[in-house]
């Protein structure tokens, strides 16, 4: 127990499990994210519908406009829960014992699956809603599961990771969207494509494959450079 | 060698703009009877630096996450900083070529995607840096920032932009990319020839302007460093 | 001639650390050995806590080193950061979770049976299902020892370890560090004005801190 050394898989495993259940433990008792920001990704995804409703998109254009629309709420209601992840570590000061306790690559692991869940909530809440409210329907349902849950992956890993890095900065929430976005837009294009492809009933071209290789390379890179963040 | 290279420098590249306007051909396929194409030997040049600084920013900031020698930290900063004029110049020089050539500043073009999203993250990069007031919280954080970007590179200026770019979107086809490749080894030789001295001429601007910086970065640190 | 510290053993030399302009700590030195304390005291701003910080791996120091022995191997600052016990005012736990969750939490990310949560928080007189949100600060001070012992650590760095304790947790707390001591652990230990440990075999003052 007081030995140093390296832990093994299980024990790997083990403390990433332990972190996400504390994390959605503690969600449970604060339901931050349940209400908070589904109330957030709701309410804009009313004003969205309110203003496009009036003016409305041309028949031919809606395959092509509506998923970028789709895809810029989960984006912006991403970009205002997700810092939380580690700043709000930070800010209550529980970090410390983090540092001092869990095996970093672990805890990222932890913490990404946490972010992750809580973006295929929002996922859940907004598609069937706004596929709802603009008259869309999805001719592939499958291709359309696939955007969401490896687009929603990628945007919970670069949110994780950009989280981490925020965290210790000032300015942290104009700051997160500044530094997120960039590593966003590769994952964010390949997803509004393939979400194109559900919605046209087209076949998809290499998205989805673009998409997993964009996921899995996120994830090594996450778990590879978040202990040279977190620690001196 | 130091006080002479500016100079050897400036006279490089003031010859190569003479040559790109007296020496060089226009061009077929390009806009005002070809003379659109005097642009390209600014533009690309710049281009080109612009990712080379992407790149040295990214090797330096791994160097410094495996060494922790601040001087790497510092070389990282100022490719950033440097590279970032760079790249804001071929972006402009991008759009206004674009402009005369195609009637519109923005076309989708995959290169124009490229240099625009690099442009973004050179700047996210510098304000992320200015946001941490402790130095080596500053150069850590900073240099994972930089090792991402270079881990997202192939994506945002390979895969990304071929795929937003050839598209549903229905947009004239021909780009740079297909001119330039006509003209890759078919160019004119003397074209070419100014094209690569413009490119080495550049490069060792920014070289000159990143040794400077370093210089100047680490005698400021010194300062600040108690002895 | 002072003899060699026995193992396991800290070192540390000429540790330095500024933030921005302001010089906290200009070079210091200490060592302590097995069944050993070393208390460091000076004023506010001296730089107490960020000795203590760098001692646990929290903090890079500037310059100097800091040498954890453990057998007859060096840790590194990763390994040093998981060995040591900590605790310092900034330590905080999850305020919406119990006192028993908590530890259990951090018991799982050690490694370490989780009876190990409730063994420790019996041992400072701690009520298992109280929020920790909902503790008085004493009782988060006695949480902070709980927490500090949790992996069974051979270092313990300590952060004015007896702020806000009752005459019975300052006693609870000293019979916990003398136990420590006893079994062969170290301890280093902060505070600004003088305090009763035992077994100090040396002290550092950090001078008269800002403005100095």
């Amino acid at each position: 127990m007081s030995d140093p050394g390296s832990t093994s898989a299980a024990a790997w495993v083990a403390e990433a499990a332990a972190v996400f259940a504390k994390d959605w433990r503690c969600e449970f008792r604060t339901r931050y994210a349940l209400n908070t920001l589904g109330l957030f990704a709701f309410t804009t995804l009313v004003v969205v519908s309110l203003v496009l409703g009036p003016v409305g998109v041309a028949p031919g254009l809606a395959t092509t406009v509506l998923p970028v629309i789709l895809w810029l709420i989960v984006l912006f209601a991403v970009t205002a829960g997700l810092p939380r992840i580690f700043v709000a570590e930070e800010e209550t000061h529980t970090a410390t014992a983090l540092r001092l306790a869990a095996t970093p690559s672990a805890l990222f692991a932890g913490k990404l699956l946490y972010g992750f869940t809580v973006v295929l909530a929002l996922e859940a809440l907004i598609t069937p809603l706004f596929l709802a409210m603009v008259q869309l329907e999805a001719r592939r349902p499958d291709l359309l599961v696939a955007a969401l849950l490896a687009g929603g992956y990628g945007l919970a890993t670069g949110s994780t990771l950009v989280a981490s890095i925020v965290a210790q900065a000032r300015g942290k929430s104009a700051l997160f969207a500044v530094l997120l976005l960039p590593v966003l837009v590769p994952g964010l294009l390949f997803a509004v494509q393939l979400t194109r492809a559900a919605v046209g009933g087209e076949a998809p071209g290499v998205e989805v494959q673009m998409l997993l290789l964009y996921d899995g390379t996120l994830t090594v890179a996450g778990l590879m450079l978040f202990p040279t963040i977190w620690n001196p | 060698m130091k006080t002479v290279l500016p100079w050897l420098l400036w006279l490089w590249i003031a010859s190569t703009i003479v040559c790109a306007y007296l020496l060089a051909p226009p061009m077929k396929g390009f806009a005002a009877h070809g003379e659109s194409s005097r642009l390209l030997f600014f533009h690309v040049p710049m281009a080109w630096t612009a990712f080379v600084a992407f790149l040295a920013a990214g090797i330096w900031s791994a160097l410094y996450l495996k060494t922790r020698r601040p001087r790497h930290d510092r070389a990282a900063n100022a490719a950033v900083q440097i590279g970032l004029v760079f790249c804001l110049l071929a972006t402009v020089t991008g759009a206004i070529w674009a402009r005369v050539q195609w009637g519109a500043f923005w076309n989708w073009d995959p290169r124009q995607l490229s240099i625009t999203v690099a442009l973004v993250y050179y700047a996210a990069y510098l304000a992320l840096r200015s946001q941490v007031e402790d130095a080596e919280v500053r150069a850590r954080v900073s240099g994972a920032y930089a090792v991402l970007g270079l881990v997202v590179a192939p994506f945002l200026f390979f895969f990304a932009p071929r795929v937003a770019a050839f598209s549903l979107h229905p947009q004239p086809v021909i780009n740079k990319e297909v001119l330039t490749g006509q003209q890759g080894p078919g160019m004119d030789p003397t074209a070419l020839a100014i094209l690569v001295a413009g490119a080495l001429g550049f490069m060792v601007l920014f070289f000159w302007l990143h040794n400077l910086t370093t210089r100047l970065a680490a005698l400021e640190d010194d300062r600040n460093e108690p002895a | 001639m002072t003899p060699e510290p026995r193992d396991p053993s800290l070192a540390f030399t000429d540790v330095r650390r500024r933030f921005g302009r302001l010089r906290v700590l200009t070079g210091v030195s200490g060592r302590v050995g097995a069944g050993e304390a070393l208390l460091v005291s000076g004023p506010n701003g001296s730089g107490k806590s960020t000795l203590i910080r760098i001692l646990a791996g929290l903090l890079a120091a500037e310059g100097g080193a800091v040498e954890y022995r453990l057998g007859s191997r060096v840790l590194d600052i990763a390994e040093r950061r998981r060995a040591v016990g900590y605790a310092a005012p900034d330590l905080a736990l999850y305020e919406e979770l119990t006192t028993l969750e908590n530890l259990e939490f951090f018991c799982r990310l050690r490694g370490a049976p989780t009876g190990r949560a409730r063994e420790l928080l019996e041992r400072v007189d701690l009520p298992l299902d109280r929020l920790a949100g909902a503790l008085s600060s004493g009782m988060r001070q006695r949480l902070r020892w709980a927490w500090a012992l949790l992996g069974r650590p051979q270092l313990l760095l300590l952060d004015e370890p007896f702020q806000n304790l009752d005459p019975a947790g300052v006693e609870q707390g000293t019979e916990l560090l003398s136990r420590h001591l006893d079994a062969g652990g170290l301890a280093v230990v902060a505070n600004p004005g003088p305090l009763e440990i035992p077994r100090v075999r040396s002290r550092i003052d950090l001078g008269r801190g800002l403005g100095r």
